[in-house]
């Protein structure tokens, strides 16, 4: 006699639509600008920006939703009390947790930590953006000590917001094997089991309409805010005119290399020592010696705040008026392979602009780069 | 028909060539007195010799750049290149006409290059044995 199958447990609609797809859609984006920001080359950065704005965008449309949305998505809904959280890790440990239709307490902890950090990121981001990089909307607001700073924020964030995505793998894992119920399916079904002798609640429906005006309201107002503080020139950057000497005495046997890349004195000098530079005879007459010196004394890394000028500020004590020497540079460009430098098209060290499409700027911006292939010596 | 059409631009031709020889003929005349005045044996100079010049592997200069092929190519007619890998247009005055024509640069580029590749100035015979090698390309 066969035994008889147990009634279909009732199920219940937990997660609406919109939470299940903000989590999955959030879930491919933080992935992405993850593996982007820890994995992926310098060039990628407009990349990982733009995915950066697209998980910053999800984050604002959470917190509406978990203010306007149906039950189990409000954070009304799962804020615990110490005693409850306490209860739970208590069932936990014994291997009996209490059934929780929406987000256990430790769950429910985890949301509002991944929340909170996820935006942590996307602020440093944007400070490590506008300070070092002299781009986005902050670009006009923030130097580059703040943007350094940022960024270090930004990465041990980063790295934190891994290993709460692990725990959270491992909590649903556990859970799901604890409560006998794949929530990893719940998530895309929506629906979860109800356990026996559960009351069914009153739950709140969604406000989709209030929602709805709010996540216009507030992304509205995010993108004007930010377009409007991009329009202000960024802070690192200043004017500097085209000096005709400058451009054609050095020009001429070498790439005319942005005044911000090395400080006043090891430009000085330099131009004091044009006798033997770098190998060569490149003296030039007096007047036209002192106007190109004046001029880079004028414009040199003391006068810019972008990265290039405070990285490259530091240099190589022995020899002072030489980029590739100074230790940002060699760490920059160590793993690039030997032969990109010794064949066309870049011929030597020197040749920023072969890869930085933006050297004669002085940004030297990450999405800037493009080391080409080197040419194949012809059989 | 066809003289109407060689006419003007024989005088064209003629106007640039006389354009670029009057300062280096200015330039040639310049050095043959200081040479004159080195040696009052001095008689002309000598292509042949600009030439040597222009292929001698010397050692007293700086050991990045033995000779003026160094960076200028074995041959005056092709394009040479900077130790910083920039292109320098040819030498002959063939190639790159308006070469040896501005008196400041022919004396920078004489003070540096000879400094960098001999390790001394260059003498007025050798300058101008170099340039009539040039001009001869």
């Amino acid at each position: 006699m066969p035994t008889p199958h147990p009634p279909p447990a009732p199920s219940l609609p937990v997660w609406d639509l919109p939470t299940r797809l903000y989590h999955w859609l959030q879930a491919v984006l933080v992935a992405s600008v993850l593996a982007i920001g820890f994995l992926a080359p310098e060039w990628w950065m407009g990349i990982h920006v733009w995915l950066g704005y697209g998980v910053a965008g999800l984050i604002v449309f959470r917190l509406v939703w978990g203010v306007f949305g149906s039950e189990y998505s409000r954070f009304t809904s799962f804020i615990f009390s110490p005693r409850q959280t306490w209860d739970h890790v208590r069932g936990l440990i014994r291997g009996r947790p209490p059934h929780s239709i929406g987000h256990n307490p430790l769950g429910a902890v985890m949301v509002f930590a991944m929340i909170a950090t996820i935006a942590g990121i996307v602020a440093t981001g944007l400070i490590a953006l506008g300070g070092e990089e002299n781009q986005g909307p902050l670009a006009g607001f923030v130097g580059f000590s703040v943007g350094d700073g940022a960024k270090e924020v930004h990465s041990i964030l980063a790295i934190a917001l891994l290993v709460m995505i692990g725990l959270h793998i491992f909590g649903v894992f556990a859970e799901s094997w604890l409560g006998r119920e794949s929530l990893i399916r719940t998530m895309i079904s929506g629906r979860k089991r109800l356990p026996p002798g559960a009351a069914l609640l009153n739950p709140r429906p969604a406000r989709r309409r209030a929602a709805t005006v709010a996540t216009a309201c507030a992304g509205t107002a995010i993108i004007l805010i930010g377009a409007l503080a991009g329009t202000v020139p960024a802070s690192g950057l200043i004017a500097m005119p085209r000096q005709a000497a400058f451009q054609e005495e050095c020009g001429e046997c070498h790439e005319v290399y942005h005044p911000s890349l090395l400080p006043r004195a090891s430009w000085l000098a330099m131009m004091a020592g044009l006798e033997n530079h770098f190998g060569e005879d490149a003296s030039l007459s007096p007047d036209t010696d002192q106007a190109i010196a004046d001029y880079l004394a004028k414009y040199a890394s003391e006068s810019w705040d972008t990265e290039a000028a405070n990285r490259l500020r530091v240099v190589d004590g022995a020899a002072p008026a030489q980029i590739t020497a100074t230790p940002f540079w060699k760490r920059k460009h160590g793993e690039i392979e030997k032969s990109v430098f010794e064949t066309k098209p870049l011929r030597g060290r020197g040749n920023c602009a072969a890869c930085h499409q933006d050297a004669g700027s002085g940004r030297f911006d990450d999405q800037m780069i493009a080391i080409p292939e080197p040419e194949r010596p012809s059989l | 028909m066809r003289t109407l059409l060689i006419l003007p631009a024989a005088i064209v031709l003629l106007a640039t060539a006389s354009a670029e020889a009057a300062p280096r003929r200015a330039l040639l005349d310049d050095f043959a007195t200081q040479a004159k005045a080195a040696d009052p044996g001095f008689t002309g100079f000598s292509a042949s010799r600009g030439e040597t010049l222009f292929r001698t592997r010397f050692t007293g200069g700086k050991p990045e750049t033995p000779a003026c092929t160094a960076c200028h190519t074995a041959s005056p007619l092709k394009t040479g290149e900077t130790r910083a890998g920039k292109p320098i247009e040819p030498m002959a005055a063939s190639v790159t006409p308006d070469r040896y024509t501005d008196p400041k640069k022919v004396a920078k580029w004489f003070r540096r290059n000879c400094k960098s590749v001999l390790g001394r100035e260059c003498t007025a015979l050798e300058k101008g044995d170099f340039l009539t090698f040039m001009i001869s390309q």
